[in-house]
């Protein structure tokens, strides 16, 4: 059925929304609009600089619960609004964009702390709660979650578990979907579902990875049990210089193999001469890595041993441990404005992962795919999440504010071509869409390229969860 | 809307940083976006590109009790605070306050004070009488107290007796400004103000300021608007540290396990932490809560309570959730508007003290 919205409808599916989450949590005021119209990604940051209005939602709720979700989206339903949910809205991709108008479900007030369970090495929470909440909340009892990624301050654990996010500390404590015991999701017609007690089982697929990732296209997260771990006893840290990116992957494929180290970050050498000189101090020419270990002290020392044998059998220089001791205090120091690349400027991150055999080759096809196509833009890139079998680098483009189009149509056409060619070039030598900011509106046109046939999977499962299609239309490809 | 270009760099600094997201107590509170930094940020950026219009933000411009979290936990310096209060400037220079606020604005001008009371308590009243002689040292009690808890009023002059201090109360006691500054900023009328508050206070050698608000204003305010006083200026805490390194304040048992609410305009403006821990800490045992000091997190005030009553509500009980979270039952405050925003909230788990109520033990009751 297709209707135009009027004043008489709208009043009455503003009523029935105020019933599900209460009229103060329930706005149409300009203000709630446009602060959810604009989130992390460039385009809507370069759209808003320009002084225009993004597509808006009409309504905005603030559910408390996945008992308020559950009426929401039957009511989405019945009107056949689309529903677009928004955590702390700190995506890059475009994710919680409401392109379509209709529903923000913004999850803040889902922020409850269930439980701290210290035997069970887990937090129940809401999926509104910020993770950094979390982290205060495993800190209180000597714990930690490990889950350290640059928006800790300011995302949700629920954008974290839609966009499969990931921490520095990744290499030996995992992504979010490896930190997730069981979760509390509502799907699309409005039934409230829970996922396996525990990750790792035979009864069948593993439903927390159809949700996780899924942007709240197939259901929205509503409660998460979250992993928690001791603090370590010792943290140590090791900057080296290595004189190539080849002799560094071949450093930490063998390392790996032997190890996990908490934090693994190598930077080529265009982001060592440019953000590591100017935040960690590092004034040499060369790529430089830096690693951490942890755990206990019998361990970390044996640890340190490997890692420096290893490591000089490359070729690597020793910088000692100031350097990384910096880099650690200073890791979200990055992405405050001042340090990071802001508008006019245009830019963007392009991470994509893939085994050892082809990692290397993906960092040159698009690092001379971004230089030789857009000779105006620069490219750097490091290399911070790794595992036995390969690695995923973050790679961007940055162009210089004058150099980006004034019209916000052709600024954006640009930026389209900017990424289509980058990801098409990871995708050619074995890359996939993204690595860890997610899929979005920005990235779902490429969706199809990278699945090909399986794509009619995602498909099977969006018709069958969501027949009527209102869940965060346009975003992953589907 | 004419907004400065400092203010205008911090704006476009703000609107797209999600940094200080966590930190908010009123965005924690409301679980509302349009309750951060940024939001505010981008709601100014785009009344200043003509994308909407300066009435369709101001309440949100009043959502932010300018507690300075913000400012504190950004590694760049950016200042919110400094561009919410200048909008509010502008707002009321361009007639666009929102009518709640003109009204609180009038009360202030009026009344001195924005709950638009004149009378004090009889108790109270003659708790002053008692203290109407002129001394070297005037107790400042400020509008919160003297107005809307006037049993804590009475409590800080009761612990000032006990410790044999000679001291004045002022009857008619000035305002020092800073209601005025918190609504509508640098106007005529704010700094006129503070110059006549800051006149009575020259009649005294020293001021013992009972409540935080007054005393980040003389102590900071005071001199951004060009404001001078000659009198030695100190916190009621500091004056309470010093009395009990004199002897004068006397610790009794110190059965009680407590946690202490720092009010972060001594905290984080003032950069005073360790007296009132000095303090407690002769009168119970203190554990601390995760976030103390320059991280405190604002409990709630009377202020915004006249215009925002749920809100705070909610920001109190989140405050009061940290006291429990760490296994404790006992919070102290050293701010009045703190204490009476968290009794607003409706519980039997946690008893809150002010810092009076732990010195005085029974003889508060």
């Amino acid at each position: 059925m297709n209707y135009q919205m009027n004043e008489f409808l709208f009043a009455m599916i503003l009523t029935e929304l105020e019933d599900a989450v209460g009229k103060e949590n329930c706005s149409t005021r300009a203000i709630d609009k446009v602060t959810h119209s604009v989130d992390y990604y460039w385009l809507s940051r370069m759209w808003a600089d320009r002084g225009r209005r993004l597509p808006e939602a009409d309504f905005i709720v603030c559910p408390e619960n996945a008992t308020e979700v559950s009426k929401v989206v039957k009511i989405a339903n019945y009107y056949k609004l689309p529903v677009t949910t928004w955590g702390a809205g700190g995506g890059t991709q475009g994710g919680a964009i409401p392109v379509c108008g209709g529903i923000i479900v913004d999850t803040k007030r889902m922020n409850k702390i269930y439980e701290v369970n210290t035997q069970g090495m887990y937090i129940e929470c809401g999926t509104g709660a910020i993770y950094k909440h979390i982290e205060w909340a495993a800190n209180e009892v000597g714990m930690a979650t490990m889950h350290y990624p640059s928006s800790l301050t300011c995302s949700t654990v629920g954008g974290f578990l839609a966009h499969r996010g990931i921490g520095v500390c990744s290499t030996k404590y995992g992504k979010i979907d490896d930190m997730v015991l069981q979760m509390e999701v509502v799907l699309p017609n409005g039934v409230i579902i829970n996922t396996s007690s525990a990750p790792k089982h035979a009864a069948g697929p593993d439903l927390n990875q159809i949700f996780i990732g899924s942007e709240g296209t197939l259901g929205i997260i509503t409660k998460a049990q979250i992993r928690i771990f001791d603090q370590p006893e010792e943290r140590r840290f090791r900057g080296f210089l290595f004189q190539d990116l080849t002799s560094a992957f071949k450093a930490s494929r063998e390392l790996l193999q032997k190890f996990k180290p908490s934090v693994m970050r190598l930077y080529d050498e265009a982001e060592t001469a440019s953000l590591i000189k100017k935040i960690v101090g590092v004034e040499r020419k060369g790529a430089f890595m830096n690693i951490a270990y942890e755990g206990v002290k019998e361990m970390v020392e044996v640890e340190e041993k490997i890692l420096l044998n290893t490591f000089k059998k490359y070729g690597a220089e020793d910088l000692g441990s100031k350097y990384g001791e910096k880099w650690w205090k200073e890791k979200i120091t990055f992405f405050y404005p001042g340090h990071m690349m802001d508008i006019p400027q245009m830019f963007g991150t392009m991470d994509t992962i893939a085994p050892y055999d082809k990692i290397e080759e993906i960092y040159w096809a698009m690092k001379e795919a971004i230089e030789t196509n857009f000779p105006q833009a620069k490219f750097i890139a490091h290399f911070s999440h790794w595992y036995e079998w390969g690695a995923m680098v973050y790679d961007r483009f940055i162009i210089d504010g004058k150099d980006v189009p004034k019209d916000p149509v052709e600024a954006l056409r640009l930026h389209q071509e900017v990424w289509t060619c980058g990801v098409r070039a990871a995708l050619a030598h074995g890359g996939v869409v993204n690595d860890h900011h997610g899929v979005g509106i920005k990235l779902g046109r490429l969706m199809k390229e990278q699945y090909g046939p399986a794509m009619q999977v995602f498909e099977g499962l969006k018709k069958t969860l969501d027949p009527n299609g209102i869940m965060n239309p346009f975003k992953l490809g589907l | 809307m004419i907004i400065s270009k400092k203010c205008k760099q911090h704006i476009d600094s703000c609107r797209f940083c999600w940094m200080c997201h966590h930190i908010c107590p009123i965005g924690n509170a409301t679980g509302h976006e349009r309750s951060t930094a940024r939001a505010r940020a981008l709601g100014i950026s785009l009344v200043n590109r003509g994308a909407i219009e300066l009435k369709e933000i101001m309440d949100n411009i009043y959502e932010c009790c300018t507690c300075g979290a913000c400012n504190h936990d950004c590694t760049t310096g950016w200042d919110p605070v400094m561009f919410t209060k200048e909008v509010r400037l502008q707002a009321a220079l361009e007639n666009e306050l929102p009518d709640y606020i003109n009204k609180l604005v009038d009360n202030c001008l009026n009344c001195g004070n924005a709950y638009a009371k004149s009378d004090i308590s009889k108790n109270l009243s003659e708790k002053i009488k008692n203290h109407s002689n002129k001394t070297d040292t005037l107790l400042l009690l400020g509008v919160d107290a003297r107005f809307i808890l006037p049993d804590q009023a009475q409590k800080a002059i009761k612990v000032l007796e006990n410790a044999g201090v000679l001291f004045t109360v002022l009857e008619d006691e000035k305002p020092t400004g800073w209601q005025l500054d918190f609504l509508i900023g640098t106007t005529e009328e704010t700094k006129q103000q503070m110059s006549e508050c800051a006149k009575t206070l020259d009649e005294f050698k020293t001021i013992v300021v009972y409540d935080p608000n007054d005393s980040k204003t003389i102590k900071q305010t005071f001199g951004e608007y060009g404001v001078k006083t000659k009198a030695k200026v100190v916190t009621y805490t500091t004056f309470l540290a010093y009395l009990v390194d004199n002897g004068k304040l006397k610790s009794k048992n110190k059965d009680k396990t407590v946690v202490f609410q720092d009010p972060y305009q001594l905290s984080r403006d003032l950069e005073e932490t360790d007296e009132s821990r000095k303090v407690i800490s002769s009168f119970a045992t203190l554990h601390e809560m995760l976030l103390n000091k320059g991280e405190t997190v604002w409990a709630g005030n009377i202020l915004m309570s006249q215009y925002l009553p749920e809100v705070i509500k909610e920001v109190s009980k989140r405050r009061l959730y940290n006291v429990k979270s760490i296994g404790e039952r006992t919070v102290v405050t050293a701010s009045v508007s703190e204490y009476f925003a968290l009794k607003q909230v409706k519980q039997n788990e946690i008893e809150i003290l002010s810092i009076e109520d732990l010195i005085l033990g029974k003889e508060a009751d």
